[in-house]
């Protein structure tokens, strides 16, 4: 071993979470001799604001220069020891976390001897990791004050308002000639009871008016290289015209598909079974009673879930599981629209509700009550046992069980069957071969968390809002897009972004330029370069993530990641087995 | 299999009176009800509410029997008022069924 270091060797009590199973006394007594360790203590709660003054004042006093925390999951604290170890002026890639808790005392209640033996084990192998650490600087990436949003509905719309507003320059890409998405077909929208095309006319009109947004549409996203911070796109325009952007972030508001029935599922293509988008034309367009084929309309059922909350089944192998969100409150609302209608020409109709759960969530519930007292009945469905539709004589007729009648069936005779039919993930081929967002199971574009991190994608400045990330109400999606625009303020208002320096590194004498590890890395970081005569492998350190495919497929060991290489994991495991060893 | 009249919904509809819409189907008027007849009168609004004017027409001495004494709207949690809706399907039964008016 080289030159000693000067380690500081923390292991934490959680309190109990870790000292219940390990002997955390134990274990700090067992390294507190080892030859670069020169502190080694317990905290009860190593996180807590005390814990941490302490050891930052004892890093200065002993002039520490590395760090081992035996704790919880670096998942959880290791952002908090590195800002503590920058807090302390010691370089915080020197800092060396072991899961004591995740990977030791909560996996092994039922043995403390043994917990205690390999934590003692975990912690050697964070010591001697540590002793071969070397100072690291983060990389820093200047990143372009322009933001590129792909999808004009009112997501993307709104987004990209928000967007200019702070002072960035958007360019704002609709596939269709007009810009609006699925809004401009709804007619009147709950609860606000805003048209779909004022909301939109309204966005268009201070999208107009902005100088910091550049609106195309009819055009689609073709290419894209670059990292975040920096990305070069190319875009299709109208008369194989094309276009190029040099932009800091991506915000991805592509918007949902309807779902379209069988061609049995509940009568689909029988006429008089219309989705629920056509009737809310319908409303919209009428200015007396409604008619539907010459005929006045005075009953209409409603069915619930059309596409949505599936199971697998034999007619059903590619379910939609999930529920879709705005259905529930869009159907509930166009009760209310009848009501008015109703009320305005005279004229009854009645509305026979087939739900399965009404989920008109939070704020929403007033709508379901309005639905229901203004006469609209409803009628629960269960899955096994959902409502038939047919025709017979030309009367469409629905069958159902009504379970407040204890399971008696009814037929009702309707003019309209209504489906409140789900949202689907859009095809976007060409976009999905060009961004690679990941998807959910689901195959909407896939957030990191759900409720940690909604908007960021696996890909660093690309972010996705709206019901292209999953179902929502308008209120959802402008909310979604909201938080899309904060973050990519956050990320381009500062004017650069810090990378973690955990990437891959070359050996330009090992490399031989074999080409095993550009195949092997899934992030297109590899790029061949000359340096002299020789041809070696370079990493474009913006796009590397650290993941190290390319590592063991290397022949010539000539690729490293650093924080993790090949001396510093052989003497981990030397040092997690020197007990063995001993005996 | 008992079909729904719109007739019957319309006119329930377009009533006053008639109002079991906030009726959550607790049971508490079945419960209390002196005469406890099982339709009494929580299914019986069921049936008017989808309008199964076929089950109610079969139900017809249940609802003369009730003794409007109101202990079901008294203990009823929705403010069901529920012998003015009695009433009112009284009134119905007489002007469509008995032919008074
Ligand atoms: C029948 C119906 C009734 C509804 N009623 C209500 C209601 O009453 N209240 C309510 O709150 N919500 C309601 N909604 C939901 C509401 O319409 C949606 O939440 C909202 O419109 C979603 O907007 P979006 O921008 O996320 O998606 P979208 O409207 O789908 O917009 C996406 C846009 O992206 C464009 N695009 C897609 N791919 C590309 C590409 N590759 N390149 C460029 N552009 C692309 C599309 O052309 C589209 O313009 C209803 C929905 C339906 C279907
Ligand atoms: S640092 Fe982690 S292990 Fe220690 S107390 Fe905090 S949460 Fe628990
Ligand atoms: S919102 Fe309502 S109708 Fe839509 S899928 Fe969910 S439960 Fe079904
Ligand atoms: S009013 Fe009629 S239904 Fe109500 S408790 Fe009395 S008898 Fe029963
Ligand atoms: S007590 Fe009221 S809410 Fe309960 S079932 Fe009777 S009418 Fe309905």
């Amino acid at each position: 071993m080289a030159q000693k270091r000067r380690i500081g060797v923390y292991v934490c009590y959680c309190g109990g979470n870790i000292s219940d199973y390990v002997n955390v006394e134990e274990v700090a007594e067992a390294v507190r001799n080892d030859p670069n360790v020169i502190v080694s203590k317990t905290h009860m709660f190593t996180c807590s604001d005390a814990a941490q003054q302490e050891i930052i004042d004892e890093i200065q006093a002993e002039k520490l220069d590395g760090l081992v925390i035996a704790s919880c999951s670096p998942k959880l604290h290791m952002f908090t020891f590195r800002g503590m170890s920058k807090r302390a002026d010691l370089n915080q890639y020197q800092y060396v976390h072991v899961n004591l808790r995740e990977q030791c005392s909560w996996v092994h209640t039922n043995d403390k001897t043994g917990a205690t033996k390999k934590g003692i084990s975990m912690v050697r192998a964070g010591i001697a990791k540590c002793v071969l650490t070397v100072p690291l600087n983060a990389i820093r990436i200047e990143t372009k004050p322009r933001v590129l949003v792909v999808g004009a509905g009112v997501s993307g719309m709104r987004a990209a308002i928000s967007l200019a507003d702070m002072g960035l320059a958007v360019f704002l890409i609709e596939r269709e000639a007009e810009v609006g998405g699925w809004a401009l077909q709804t007619g009147k929208m709950g609860p606000e009871a805003q048209e779909g095309t004022d909301v939109v006319a309204k966005l268009l009109a201070r999208i107009n008016q902005h100088e910091n947004i550049m609106l195309h549409t009819q055009a689609e996203v073709i290419g894209k290289s670059g990292n975040i911070g920096d990305f070069n796109v190319s875009v299709r325009l109208p008369g194989d015209e094309s276009l190029s952007l040099n932009v800091g972030a991506i915000v991805v508001t592509t918007g949902f598909e309807p779902y379209t029935p069988e061609p049995d599922e509940f009568g689909w293509n029988a006429p008089g079974v219309i989705p629920l988008k056509d009737f809310r034309q319908m409303l919209a367009e009428t200015d007396g009673s409604l008619v539907y084929n010459g005929k006045p309309v005075r009953d209409v059922a409603f069915i619930y879930c059309v596409g949505s909350r599936q199971s697998k089944s034999e007619s059903c192998t590619e379910p939609n599981t999930y529920c879709s969100r705005y259905c529930c409150m869009a159907t509930t609302y166009t009760a209310t629209l009848l009501h008015d209608l109703e009320k305005k020409t005279g004229q009854p109709v009645n509305q026979y509700h087939l739900y399965r759960d009404v989920r008109t969530y939070g704020a929403l519930e007033p709508l379901y009550e309005k639905a229901r007292t203004g006469g609209a009945i409803f009628l629960r469905w269960d899955p096994s046992d959902p409502p038939k539709v047919s025709t017979e004589a030309g009367q469409l007729t629905v069958k159902a069980k009504d379970h407040l009648l204890d399971g008696e069936e009814l037929e009702i005779g309707a003019d309209l069957v209504v489906l409140a039919t789900g949202m689907r993930p859009r095809e976007n081929a060409t976009l999905n071969d060009v961004l690679k967002i990941p998807e959910s199971k689901d195959g909407f574009y896939n957030e990191i968390h759900l409720k940690l991190r909604p908007v960021e994608t696996m890909i660093d400045g690309v972010f996705i809002a709206g019901t292209a990330q999953g179902p929502k109400t308008l209120a959802e999606s402008v909310a979604s897009a909201l938080a899309a625009v904060a973050k990519t303020g956050g990320l381009l208002m500062k004017g650069y972004v810090d990378l973690e320096p955990l990437i891959a590194k070359v050996d330009p004498d090992k490399c031989i330029w074999c080409g095993e590890c550009l195949k092997a890395c899934p992030y297109g970081a590899i790029e061949k370069i000359n340096v002299g005569e020789k041809e070696i492998a370079f990493v474009i350190e913006s796009m590397c993530k650290g993941a190290g495919p390319c590592v063991p497929v290397c022949p010539h060991d000539a690729i490293e990641i650093e924080g993790f290489r090949d001396d510093q994991i052989v003497a981990m495991i030397d040092a997690s087995i020197k007990e063995l060893e001993e005996k | 299999m008992p079909k729904v009249s719109s007739k019957l919904a319309a006119a329930v509809k377009c009533s006053e009176e008639f109002n079991a819409d906030a009726c959550m189907h607790c049971g508490t008027c079945t419960a209390v009800c002196p005469m406890g007849y099982e339709i009494l009168p929580r299914k019986l609004f069921r049936y008017v509410q989808v309008g199964l004017e076929d089950k109610v027409k079969e139900n017809i001495s249940s609802i003369y029997s009730c003794l409007l004494c109101g202990m079901c709207s008294e203990n009823c949690p929705a403010e069901v008022n529920i012998p003015e809706n009695i009433r009112f399907l009284r009134k119905y039964i007489n002007e469509n069924e008995f032919n008074l008016s």
